[in-house]
């Protein structure tokens, strides 16, 4: 069975260079690239327009941009080390000194909030998983060393009881936040591994990367659960559907898919670009169609919504 | 001391030397002796050198395509004996013993190499690069080219194809030659290079220069250049002659491609031969290369080959990897995101992203692979 989803608009060119990472909120799309602005486009009118620049976020261009439920808060991180914490008052973003000034310690690469925005991941280029608490003046609360493997990308689970770490040689480790343990160790890919996402009940954790396969893995056991093969290239990004019925993927050679979770089938491809697309996250339903956005090498924010009646 | 006679091949073209070099060493020579013979307590002997320029006062000309220093205040550092450190001493002293021995070439019309003055004294001066460094701010500070100083690097780069160099009406090089490496000459102001039989030019690491690639590609005849890494002056002069000849002949335009390894060296290798190197910022207006196309190697590319081929073409970046290409995002006219190659920039922060480098030679290495994907890539970017 097969699903159909529908270009729904495109803000082009929205950066000058590469589209690394974008964030959802309620009401708009983050977007960080290697320019050094973060640009906010509003999903509440289909034109996506742009909303608002973040100026001279990061001189050196941007690699992870990650936000919380509530939407009020964003964090980002830069090329040159640096990660900064933005805030969201009446629908208009600014710098949050306060808690940015708490963060020029923390060494991260690629980063992760809990749903709430108390807590940020972050896991580093020598392979330490860390946690800090942003409504405790940033101090650091866990700080897990794993086998020294580059930290490529970490997800906290929507209940906040997880943590789990992908890194470049293949490893994917879940950690239990409640007592710092870590249960598993999963095996399975071997390849670098590029994006992590616990599913939204906490109970599947989705890894993948150069593999090009996606493993599902229960997060109560540590056994893979199934392999999603279709991909032809580096997988890049994952992310949740928020009721956790699909699974969107994306990869180095443009193509974005959909899986559906309950039949383990991918359901749709898009190709509109051959480019690597970086970054790909379901928008928050909201009272409408599902729909998703897209970034990467061809600079532009797709916008993509489920295709109704059909 | 050993130095060289003239060989008829590098004898210095008819360039009256500079009067400023004699004036320059003179001024010195002469300050330190000075110095020297007034009372200890007032001796205080020093030189002074010109400051390079930081990459963010640099900009890309825009009529030229080279890389040149912004008009700014000039900043100079002067090295002074005993100095007040170890190394400003020792420094001094290499500074003071480079000059001497260009003072002693200038004088007995003799070229030395950047080779010769650094085995006088290896365990002194510590390695090539110092010497070299010296020798650059010293040009520099002059504000002349090297070979002004009677100084010129042994040549290293190489040239195979069809290409003919002539000076005063004889054919002195014919690259078509593939049994032997030809290394490319110093350029002469009346020479003439003819390369109206090319239908391309590569600029490619060393080993494909001297496999005939140039003989059999599907693109049709043409030149393979390499400068064995980072070009030096002769052979980036070499290039930008033919490019200032082809730019004249109006006609045609012969493409110029660069392959590099898709690393921060690889990447600016290329910078190097287009726009010239921070090092020699006041004669890059006479060695860019502003036609230079990018053929590989990318990323990208090695992720399509992986496809075909068994072995993976990329590598995990080192530390110093990553550091490198931190700072040549920083603030540079070239690499910076709003700078003039924004496709480069692009490419060092993928490599960030994926923390991966690739290597030509590992295509090279895959049997023939590499000559395919060239000829592919030639016809891809016409």
């Amino acid at each position: 069975m097969s699903r159909q989803y529908l270009a729904w608009g495109t803000a082009d060119n929205a950066h000058p260079v590469d589209i690394f990472s974008v964030a959802v909120t309620d009401k708009s799309v983050l977007s960080a690239s290697g320019a050094p602005s973060i640009k906010v486009h509003s999903t509440l009118d289909t034109e996506f327009p742009l909303v608002q620049s973040l100026d001279g976020a990061h001189t050196l261009g941007c690699h992870h941009i990650v936000t919380g439920a509530k939407g009020t808060r964003a964090i980002s991180a830069g090329f040159a080390g640096e990660v900064k914490a933005w805030s969201c008052q009446d629908g208009h973003w600014s710098a949050d000194q306060v808690v940015s000034a708490n963060l020029t310690n923390v060494d991260a690469w690629a980063i992760a909030l809990s749903e709430d925005g108390q807590y940020l991941a972050g896991v580093s280029q020598d392979g330490h998983v860390r946690v800090w608490d942003l409504n405790d003046n940033g101090t650091q609360i866990r700080d897990h060393e794993t086998k020294g493997s580059f930290g490529t990308c970490i997800d906290l689970s929507p209940d906040g009881k997880f943590i789990a770490s992908g890194h470049e040689n293949g490893a994917v480790y879940i950690f239990k936040t409640e007592d710092g343990r870590m249960p598993f160790s999963l095996s399975g890919l071997v390849k670098p591994v590029r994006s992590v996402a616990f599913s939204p009940g906490g109970k599947i954790l989705a890894a993948a990367g150069d593999s090009k396969v996606i493993v599902l893995y229960d997060t109560s056991s540590g056994l893979q659960i199934a392999n999603l093969s279709g991909h032809s290239a580096w997988i890049l990004s994952l992310s949740w559907s928020d009721s956790g019925e699909y699974l969107l993927s994306s990869s180095f050679d443009g193509k974005v898919k959909v899986w559906s979770i309950d039949t383990k089938a991918c359901v749709a491809t898009h190709s509109e670009t051959e480019k690597a697309v970086w970054s790909a996250k379901w928008l928050p339903k909201a009272n409408r169609s599902e729909g998703f956005a897209t970034g990467g090498a061809n600079r532009s924010i797709a916008f993509y919504r489920e295709a109704t009646g059909g | 001391m050993a130095l060289r006679p003239i060989s008829p091949q590098i004898a210095l073209p008819g360039v009256t030397p500079d009067p400023s070099v004699r004036a320059y060493i003179d001024d010195a020579l002469t300050a330190l002796i000075r110095e020297l013979t007034s009372s200890p307590a007032d001796s205080q002997p020093s030189i002074t050198l010109r400051c390079r320029v930081d990459p963010e006062n640099c900009i890309i000309n825009p009529i030229n395509g080279a890389l040149e220093a912004v008009q700014r205040k000039e900043s100079y550092r002067t090295y002074s004996w005993p100095g007040n450190t170890a190394y400003e001493s020792w420094k001094f002293t290499v500074i003071i013993r480079v000059l001497s021995m260009i003072d002693q070439a200038l004088r007995e019309g003799r070229l030395i190499s950047k080779r010769d003055i650094y085995y006088i004294d290896p365990a002194y001066f510590q390695s090539q690069a110092t010497v070299n460094s010296v020798i650059d701010d010293l040009a520099y500070t002059i504000g002349v080219n090297r070979l002004a100083l009677n100084v010129e690097a042994a040549g290293k780069g190489l040239v195979a194809g069809t290409l003919r160099l002539i000076r005063e009406s004889r054919v002195v090089l014919n690259a078509q030659s593939v049994s032997e490496d030809n290394l490319i000459p110093r350029i002469q102001d009346t020479d003439e290079i003819d390369v109206s039989n090319a239908r391309w030019i590569l600029a490619v690491f060393h080993r494909l220069v001297r496999n005939s690639y140039h003989t059999r590609a599907l693109a049709g005849e043409g030149i393979l250049i390499t400068g064995k890494g980072y070009p030096d002056i002769c052979t980036r002069r070499f290039l930008h002659r033919i490019f200032e000849a082809e730019t004249n002949r109006n006609q045609r335009r012969l493409p110029f491609y660069a392959l590099v390894d898709g690393d921060p060296h690889g990447l600016t290798i290329m910078s190097t031969y287009k726009y010239g190197s921070l090092a020699h910022l006041h004669e890059n207006a006479e060695l860019s290369l502003p036609p230079l196309q990018w053929l590989g190697l990318k990323i990208a590319d090695a992720a399509d080959e992986t496809q075909n081929s068994s072995g993976e073409l990329s590598f995990f970046l080192a530390a110093r990897d990553r550091k490198k290409i931190v700072s040549m995002l920083r603030r540079s006219p070239i690499w910076a995101s709003d700078g003039v190659e924004p496709e480069w920039c692009a490419e060092l922060q993928r490599m960030l992203m994926l923390n991966v480098k690739v290597e030509i030679e590992k295509l090279y290495d895959d049997g023939g692979s590499l000559e395919e994907w060239i000829d592919r890539k030639m016809f891809r970017q016409r």
